[in-house]
Protein backbone atom coordinates (compact mmCIF):
# COMPACT_ATOMS: atom_id res chain seq x y z
CA UNK A 1 0.00 0.00 0.00
CA UNK A 2 0.99 3.98 -0.28
CA UNK A 3 0.88 5.45 2.63
CA UNK A 4 1.29 8.98 3.94
CA UNK A 5 0.55 10.34 7.27
CA UNK A 6 1.48 12.93 9.73
CA UNK A 7 2.94 12.28 13.52
CA UNK A 8 3.30 15.25 16.68
CA UNK A 9 3.48 14.88 20.05
CA UNK A 10 2.87 17.31 22.53
CA UNK A 11 6.42 18.76 23.05
CA UNK A 12 7.15 17.91 19.73
CA UNK A 13 10.55 17.20 20.81
CA UNK A 14 10.98 13.12 20.89
CA UNK A 15 7.67 11.54 20.35
CA UNK A 16 7.18 12.51 17.24
CA UNK A 17 10.26 11.60 15.34
CA UNK A 18 10.42 8.54 16.96
CA UNK A 19 6.91 7.54 15.71
CA UNK A 20 7.94 8.55 12.39
CA UNK A 21 11.15 6.57 12.14
CA UNK A 22 8.93 3.36 13.60
CA UNK A 23 6.06 3.65 11.12
CA UNK A 24 8.53 3.85 7.98
CA UNK A 25 10.31 0.65 9.26
CA UNK A 26 7.55 -1.41 10.45
CA UNK A 27 5.74 -0.20 6.90
CA UNK A 28 8.67 -1.02 5.06
CA UNK A 29 8.92 -4.88 6.46
CA UNK A 30 5.10 -5.47 5.47
CA UNK A 31 6.07 -3.82 2.20
CA UNK A 32 4.63 -0.31 2.19
CA UNK A 33 5.35 2.63 0.86
CA UNK A 34 4.82 5.26 3.94
CA UNK A 35 5.78 8.73 4.25
CA UNK A 36 5.15 10.40 7.41
CA UNK A 37 4.94 14.28 7.96
CA UNK A 38 6.49 15.65 10.80
CA UNK A 39 4.79 18.66 12.84
CA UNK A 40 7.38 19.34 15.74
CA UNK A 41 8.14 22.43 17.31
CA UNK A 42 10.58 23.70 14.74
CA UNK A 43 7.80 23.30 12.34
CA UNK A 44 6.43 21.12 9.65
CA UNK A 45 9.42 18.86 7.94
CA UNK A 46 8.57 16.66 5.16
CA UNK A 47 5.53 17.82 4.00
CA UNK A 48 3.82 15.90 2.16
CA UNK A 49 2.70 16.52 -1.64
CA UNK A 50 -0.49 16.79 -3.41
CA UNK A 51 0.31 14.17 -5.55
CA UNK A 52 1.89 12.02 -2.26
CA UNK A 53 -1.81 12.58 -0.80
CA UNK A 54 -3.38 11.71 -4.26
CA UNK A 55 -1.58 8.04 -4.75
CA UNK A 56 -1.87 7.53 -0.94
CA UNK A 57 -4.48 4.21 0.11
CA UNK A 58 -4.44 5.22 3.55
CA UNK A 59 -3.28 7.86 5.89
CA UNK A 60 -2.24 7.36 9.32
CA UNK A 61 -1.86 10.53 11.71
CA UNK A 62 -0.04 9.52 14.90
CA UNK A 63 -0.99 12.07 17.18
CA UNK A 64 -1.11 13.60 21.05
CA UNK A 65 -2.33 17.24 19.72
CA UNK A 66 -4.32 18.36 17.03
CA UNK A 67 -2.99 18.44 13.64
CA UNK A 68 -2.98 20.85 11.05
CA UNK A 69 -4.17 20.15 7.80
CA UNK A 70 -6.43 17.32 8.09
CA UNK A 71 -8.61 18.62 5.05
CA UNK A 72 -5.79 17.57 2.55
CA UNK A 73 -7.09 13.70 3.37
CA UNK A 74 -10.62 14.48 2.77
CA UNK A 75 -12.23 11.49 1.12
CA UNK A 76 -9.31 9.10 2.25
CA UNK A 77 -9.57 6.47 4.89
CA UNK A 78 -7.65 7.68 7.78
CA UNK A 79 -6.39 5.63 10.89
CA UNK A 80 -5.81 7.72 13.92
CA UNK A 81 -3.82 6.81 17.04
CA UNK A 82 -1.76 8.51 19.38
CA UNK A 83 2.33 8.36 18.78
CA UNK A 84 2.53 6.02 21.83
CA UNK A 85 1.14 2.77 19.49
CA UNK A 86 3.39 4.01 16.86
CA UNK A 87 6.24 3.57 18.99
CA UNK A 88 5.45 0.37 21.10
CA UNK A 89 3.87 -1.41 18.74
CA UNK A 90 4.10 -0.43 14.96
CA UNK A 91 3.79 -4.07 13.52
CA UNK A 92 0.76 -5.14 15.16
CA UNK A 93 -0.51 -1.60 14.29
CA UNK A 94 -0.26 -2.87 10.73
CA UNK A 95 -1.22 -5.97 11.17
CA UNK A 96 -4.39 -4.88 12.54
CA UNK A 97 -5.01 -2.07 9.84
CA UNK A 98 -5.06 -4.80 7.31
CA UNK A 99 -7.26 -7.36 9.01
CA UNK A 100 -9.77 -4.84 9.09
CA UNK A 101 -9.43 -3.58 5.22
CA UNK A 102 -9.48 -7.49 4.55
CA UNK A 103 -12.45 -7.91 6.84
CA UNK A 104 -14.04 -5.10 4.58
CA UNK A 105 -13.57 -6.50 1.31
CA UNK B 1 34.06 15.52 5.39
CA UNK B 2 30.50 16.23 6.31
CA UNK B 3 30.65 12.97 8.88
CA UNK B 4 33.31 15.17 11.04
CA UNK B 5 31.38 18.04 10.69
CA UNK B 6 28.23 16.86 12.24
CA UNK B 7 30.21 15.11 14.88
CA UNK B 8 31.77 18.26 15.60
CA UNK B 9 28.20 19.56 16.16
CA UNK B 10 27.13 17.00 18.11
CA UNK B 11 29.31 18.00 20.50
CA UNK B 12 27.01 21.22 21.10
CA UNK B 13 24.62 19.49 23.04
CA UNK B 14 26.14 16.60 24.61
CA UNK B 15 29.52 15.96 25.99
CA UNK B 16 31.16 14.01 28.93
CA UNK B 17 30.64 16.38 31.49
CA UNK B 18 26.85 15.87 31.13
CA UNK B 19 26.85 12.19 31.40
CA UNK B 20 26.90 10.27 34.89
CA UNK B 21 27.01 6.55 34.58
CA UNK B 22 26.57 6.45 38.85
CA UNK B 23 23.40 8.04 39.27
CA UNK B 24 22.50 7.52 43.21
CA UNK B 25 19.07 7.91 42.59
CA UNK B 26 16.50 5.30 43.60
CA UNK B 27 13.47 7.17 42.30
CA UNK B 28 12.36 8.78 39.25
CA UNK B 29 12.09 12.30 40.52
CA UNK B 30 15.61 11.85 41.59
CA UNK B 31 17.05 10.74 39.26
CA UNK B 32 15.57 14.21 36.89
CA UNK B 33 16.89 16.26 40.21
CA UNK B 34 20.25 14.48 39.84
CA UNK B 35 21.03 15.25 36.24
CA UNK B 36 18.95 18.30 36.42
CA UNK B 37 21.92 19.71 39.19
CA UNK B 38 24.57 18.54 36.07
CA UNK B 39 23.03 20.19 33.82
CA UNK B 40 22.92 23.42 35.92
CA UNK B 41 26.05 22.87 37.08
CA UNK B 42 27.33 22.81 33.06
CA UNK B 43 25.57 25.83 32.68
CA UNK B 44 22.78 24.70 30.75
CA UNK B 45 20.10 25.51 32.79
CA UNK B 46 19.16 28.90 34.71
CA UNK B 47 16.55 27.18 37.50
CA UNK B 48 16.95 23.65 38.82
CA UNK B 49 13.43 24.26 40.53
CA UNK B 50 11.71 25.51 37.36
CA UNK B 51 13.30 23.04 34.88
CA UNK B 52 12.11 20.23 36.87
CA UNK B 53 8.67 21.44 37.08
CA UNK B 54 8.82 21.78 33.18
CA UNK B 55 10.29 18.19 32.93
CA UNK B 56 7.33 17.12 35.64
CA UNK B 57 4.55 18.80 33.48
CA UNK B 58 5.51 16.98 30.39
CA UNK B 59 6.08 13.56 32.37
CA UNK B 60 1.95 14.29 33.24
CA UNK B 61 1.32 14.59 29.27
CA UNK B 62 2.74 11.23 28.32
CA UNK B 63 4.83 8.27 29.08
CA UNK B 64 8.65 8.99 28.21
CA UNK B 65 10.11 5.17 29.32
CA UNK B 66 10.56 3.48 25.56
CA UNK B 67 12.22 0.22 26.11
CA UNK B 68 14.66 -2.17 27.85
CA UNK B 69 15.56 0.42 30.36
CA UNK B 70 15.98 3.92 28.31
CA UNK B 71 13.63 6.68 29.16
CA UNK B 72 13.71 9.99 27.52
CA UNK B 73 12.08 12.65 29.79
CA UNK B 74 11.96 15.91 28.17
CA UNK B 75 11.57 19.65 29.08
CA UNK B 76 11.09 22.70 26.86
CA UNK B 77 11.33 25.53 29.19
CA UNK B 78 12.28 29.18 29.88
CA UNK B 79 14.79 27.88 32.20
CA UNK B 80 17.11 26.34 29.12
CA UNK B 81 19.85 28.34 28.51
CA UNK B 82 21.56 25.80 25.96
CA UNK B 83 19.33 23.31 24.45
CA UNK B 84 21.58 20.17 25.46
CA UNK B 85 21.09 16.75 26.64
CA UNK B 86 22.16 15.14 29.87
CA UNK B 87 22.78 11.51 30.30
CA UNK B 88 22.42 9.11 33.03
CA UNK B 89 22.19 5.50 34.49
CA UNK B 90 21.00 4.66 37.53
CA UNK B 91 22.22 1.66 40.15
CA UNK B 92 19.23 0.57 40.75
CA UNK B 93 16.10 -0.01 38.67
CA UNK B 94 13.39 2.84 38.62
CA UNK B 95 10.24 2.34 38.74
CA UNK B 96 9.02 4.74 35.44
CA UNK B 97 6.29 4.28 32.98
CA UNK B 98 7.89 2.75 29.81
CA UNK B 99 6.66 1.30 26.56
CA UNK B 100 7.45 -2.26 27.01
CA UNK B 101 6.36 -1.57 30.79
CA UNK B 102 10.32 -2.60 32.26
CA UNK B 103 11.39 -0.05 34.63
CA UNK B 104 14.36 2.47 33.40
CA UNK B 105 18.04 2.22 34.37
CA UNK B 106 19.54 4.97 31.48
CA UNK B 107 17.80 8.61 31.27
CA UNK B 108 18.60 10.83 28.37
CA UNK B 109 17.03 14.05 29.50
CA UNK B 110 16.47 16.45 26.73
CA UNK B 111 16.86 20.42 27.97
CA UNK B 112 15.20 22.44 25.29
CA UNK B 113 15.38 25.95 24.88
CA UNK B 114 11.39 27.56 24.76
CA UNK B 115 12.26 29.55 21.70
CA UNK B 116 15.07 28.16 20.29
CA UNK B 117 15.54 30.30 16.98
CA UNK B 118 18.49 27.68 16.07
CA UNK B 119 17.03 24.78 14.74
CA UNK B 120 20.58 22.92 14.65
CA UNK B 121 19.92 22.01 17.96
CA UNK B 122 16.66 20.98 18.01
CA UNK B 123 17.95 18.94 14.24
CA UNK B 124 20.74 17.28 17.35
CA UNK B 125 18.41 16.26 19.40
CA UNK B 126 15.79 14.85 16.21
CA UNK B 127 19.02 12.79 15.45
CA UNK B 128 19.25 11.22 19.16
CA UNK B 129 15.31 10.36 19.30
CA UNK B 130 15.77 8.80 15.73
CA UNK B 131 18.57 6.80 17.18
CA UNK B 132 16.22 5.78 19.96
CA UNK B 133 14.24 4.21 17.49
CA UNK B 134 16.39 1.82 16.82
CA UNK B 135 15.68 -1.19 18.70
CA UNK B 136 19.14 -2.47 18.73
CA UNK B 137 20.54 0.90 19.46
CA UNK B 138 18.67 0.56 22.76
CA UNK B 139 19.88 -2.52 23.79
CA UNK B 140 22.82 -1.31 22.92
CA UNK B 141 22.92 1.22 25.58
CA UNK B 142 22.70 -1.38 28.72
CA UNK B 143 26.03 -2.76 27.15
CA UNK B 144 28.35 0.34 27.85
CA UNK B 145 30.82 0.71 30.08
CA UNK B 146 32.63 4.61 29.48
CA UNK B 147 31.31 7.81 29.23
CA UNK B 148 32.92 7.71 26.24
CA UNK B 149 31.15 5.02 24.80
CA UNK B 150 27.99 6.40 25.47
CA UNK B 151 29.09 9.82 23.74
CA UNK B 152 29.87 7.87 20.66
CA UNK B 153 27.01 5.64 20.26
CA UNK B 154 24.90 8.96 20.97
CA UNK B 155 26.33 10.92 17.98
CA UNK B 156 26.68 7.96 15.76
CA UNK B 157 24.85 8.47 12.19
CA UNK B 158 21.72 6.52 12.09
Amino acid sequence: MNIVGISACTSGIAHTYIAKEKLIKAGHEFGHKVRIETQGTIGVEDELTKEEIAAADLVIIAADIKVGGKERFKGKKIVEIPTNIAIKAPKQLYKKIEAELNAKQ
Amino acid sequence: MDINMEELDFSKVVSEDLIELELQATTKIEAIEELTNLLFVNGCISDEEGFIKDVMYREGEGVTGLEKGVAIPHGKSDYVLKTSIAVGRTQEYLEWESMDGNPINIIILFAVKNADSTTTHIKLIQRVAVLLSDERVVEQFQTLQTKKSFLHLLSQNH
